[in-house]
């Protein structure tokens, strides 16, 4: 898969269509859209949460105070969940 | 055995539609019994959602042929399910586009028979395609996603490059190319149907470089005609794992065209039995459940939690007993009668014969609804 270099300013969003929703189930956030289920996991769960009108940048930083984690490891994960997302037409990067 | 949770329900709430496409997946002939009413099928939602269900599609026939379709669309958003609508887009005014939304339709699969008026109307029976594209204008306008649908076969295979481009114009989200399944009416038609391997290649090929030019735009899947496959279609990902059809008559069925294709499995039906009873413990859900039921050369192949021994129905229509490996897989021993049906649409050459096209059942009785408004 490429990655596409995402950029710290870009503001990541549900795609249209899509819905993160608890599965009452498993009590685990899962993404719905067209003819599929994502589950997802505790890192994508955290950055999908925050997908709010939030900048990449603002992402990595709530989460690096969060689990007092290094913000450039931190950074190259969520950039990798992000790319991820947004190949599966789930997120859009405005 | 334990089953799993369901995923997806879906719901064929009416075998009625407007068009008559040779395609069909529905069964031949349907039981006269009364559909479901709106009170039933929001009963049938809330204990699909109680099972697990997250996704939930409304099928048919066509489902917009049912005028409650806005309330049970927001029955199952109240069952916090994911809403798709599967619908040819006959009978999808402003009124109606705005009803649905409203209800809270989270997306719409709209079907389309070729890019090209005539054709596409001759393979419908019915002038549709003109009617097809305003719906998709107007799904548009309403800001709600659309996947377009094309189910592909002899007669217009060679037009899947117009097809993308209908799509791009139409500015689907999301394009199913997919190569006709032989069931239902399909089966029946299938001499018609069958594409020549020379169409299937290039087909292939068309769609492969559309979907590497339009990354990122519209997110294109091509689905190939199995019987060109040497390995079997993963049918349902397993037997009652992940989904459950039901039909307009309330019948339970682990696959949506099990009930025309496998004729000595008895089916369950929500006006006897709640879903959950019939998900875990009824003998059709759990006939081919897991892996347990499989003959050789399924039972020892390394590939047996991949495809699960292919499709139970093609296995019945096929070689007569749905328990057998799925014909496709070039390790059956059956798979001989698949390469015959192949051999037979290369010597058809121009001597395509004519289809039969779908009828609608006239015996189902229609049910009176009351729109909660």
């Amino acid at each position: 898969m490429q990655t596409p270099t995402i950029d710290g300013s870009a503001q990541p969003r549900l795609a249209r269509g899509v819905r993160l929703q608890t599965d009452s189930k498993t009590g685990n956030r899962v993404l719905l859209f067209p003819e599929g289920v994502l589950e997802l996991n505790e890192t994508a769960q955290d950055i999908v949460c925050r997908c709010d009108g939030r900048t990449v940048a603002e992402i990595v930083q709530a989460l690096a105070e969060e689990y007092d984690a290094d913000p450039k490891m931190l950074g190259a994960d969520v950039r990798d969940t992000l790319a991820d997302l947004q190949q599966r037409k789930l997120i859009e990067l405005t | 055995m334990i089953a799993p949770r369901p995923y997806a329900l879906l719901a064929e709430i009416t075998y009625r539609c407007p068009l008559h496409c040779p395609y069909c997946s529905n069964p031949t002939q349907t039981r006269s019994d009364q559909e479901l009413t709106t009170s039933e099928w929001t009963r049938v939602i809330r204990e699909a959602a109680a099972l697990g269900v997250l996704q939930i599609g409304f099928s048919g026939g066509e489902p917009l042929a049912r005028r409650d379709l806005q309330d049970l669309i927001r029955a199952a958003r109240e069952a916090n399910l994911y809403t798709n609508l599967i619908t040819s887009g006959i009978g999808l005014d402003d009124d109606r586009v705005r009803a649905l939304r409203d209800a809270g339709l989270d997306s719409v699969q709209l079907s389309f028979q070729s890019d090209n008026t005539d054709l596409a109307d001759e393979i419908a029976g019915a002038r549709a395609q003109q009617r097809k594209l305003d719906a998709a204008a107007k799904i548009r306008a309403a800001g709600i996603p659309l996947s377009l649908n094309f189910v592909i076969h002899r007669r217009n295979i060679d037009r899947l490059t117009e097809m993308i481009a209908l799509a791009e114009s139409l500015q689907a989200e999301r394009v199913e190319l997919a190569n006709v399944q032989f069931y239902g009416w399909a089966f029946l038609n299938r001499a018609a149907l069958l594409p020549t391997r020379e169409q299937v290649i290039r087909a292939r090929e068309i769609a492969t470089a559309a979907k590497a030019r339009l990354t990122g735009k519209i997110d294109i899947f091509y689905v190939l005609p199995d019987y060109y496959e040497n390995r079997p279609k993963p049918c349902l990902n397993g037997w009652g794992q992940r989904y459950l059809t039901v039909n307009p008559i309330g019948d339970v069925l682990p696959c949506p065209t099990a009930s025309s294709a496998i004729p000595d499995l008895r089916f369950e039906n929500v006006r006897a039995r709640e879903l959950d009873w019939i998900w875990r413990e009824s003998e059709s859900f759990n006939r081919f459940r897991g892996t347990e039921w499989m003959p050789e050369p399924c039972q020892s192949c390394p590939q047996r939690e991949i495809d699960f021994g292919g499709c139970r129905c093609q296995a019945a229509l096929l070689t007569g007993n749905p328990a057998n490996t799925d014909p496709v897989c070039d390790l059956s021993p059956n798979r001989a009668t698949v390469d015959a049906v192949l051999r037979g649409v290369d010597s058809l050459g121009y001597h395509v014969p004519a289809w039969t096209y779908r009828a609608n059942p006239k015996e189902v009785q229609r049910v009176q609804y009351v729109s909660r408004g």
